[in-house]
């Protein structure tokens, strides 16, 4: 039934959506993070995305049953292809009194840019209650047909 | 008739909204995707293919079925080549479920016709 279809596409854009929000506040919770257990200063870290057609069970299950000819495509929703960091060089800031400051008194701070985080949370937290608008608008889709019932 | 190319349009415009929403939604939870091609279901076209063609519209519109296609006319919005305004799509989603609604309703109302005549509307 493709109304559960829609629901599960909007709960994958949620998944995602709020894995983004949570790495965003690990990045902000660790902006002054000199300390890891890698070695060296937090490295910000990111989340990157890929569309869940190909290769995800409903879309096999629908070639196997021959859904799908030609060109058509299934809508799969979203998921998380991994998280990974950010490998731009790392904030070098005078503090000859930081424990972790060298000898010449730089400390290497994370990369992490507390404004860029912030927008990417906006960014994370509107794109999340689109997703949420779709799944109440599928719901209120779905009850109007149950209307006919009546 | 209960089953005539009215009541056989209107089932086609709910199915074809339901799927269309599906593909609305992937849009969406795609936003922030790169790459990400915006879907669509064109069902009206498929529609009023059917609809066009007289005698047999019945069986054509029976037969109907709708694919959710990448829609390559929308230029990237967005710097890494995702083709999805999320404003847009909101509209789309809100304008499709209107239309899903207004299909329902004209379909209560000939059930309820229906009903009248066979004299079970009073019950």
């Amino acid at each position: 039934m493709s109304f559960f279809g829609s629901l599960d596409v909007s709960a994958s854009g949620l998944t995602a959506e709020r894995m983004r929000m949570d790495v965003s506040a690990e990045n902000l919770a660790n902006a002054q993070t000199t300390r890891t257990a890698a070695g060296g200063p937090y490295r910000r870290k990111e989340v990157v995305l890929e569309d869940a057609a190909p290769g995800s069970f409903g879309a096999s299950l629908a070639s196997a049953m021959g859904a799908q000819t030609g060109s058509a495509v299934t809508p799969g929703g979203v998921q998380v292809a991994g998280i990974v960091e950010d490998s731009t060089p790392m904030k070098t800031v005078y503090d000859p009194g930081h424990p972790d400051a060298n000898a010449q008194g730089y400390v290497k701070m994370p990369n992490v840019d507390t404004v860029t985080e912030m927008t990417d949370l906006i960014s994370a937290s509107r794109a999340y209650e689109a997703n949420v608008t779709a799944m109440q608008t599928a719901k209120q889709m779905f009850s109007k047909t149950l209307d006919l019932l009546r | 008739m209960l089953f005539d190319t009215t009541q056989l349009a209107l089932q086609g415009v709910i199915a074809g909204t339901a799927q269309r929403h599906q593909a609305l939604a992937s849009n969406l939870a795609n936003a922030n995707t790169p790459g990400y091609q915006r879907v669509d279901v064109d069902f009206h076209s498929t529609l009023s293919a059917a609809l066009a063609q007289g005698s047999g519209a019945d069986a054509s519109l029976q037969s109907a079925t709708f694919s959710p296609a990448h829609d390559r006319s929308s230029g990237a919005v967005q710097a890494d080549g995702n083709t999805v305004d999320a404003d847009s799509e909101s509209a789309k989603l809100a304008q499709n479920a209107l239309e899903q609604e207004a299909a329902v309703q004209v379909a209560q109302t000939r059930i309820h016709i229906l009903e009248s005549a066979l004299g079970v509307a009073g019950r």
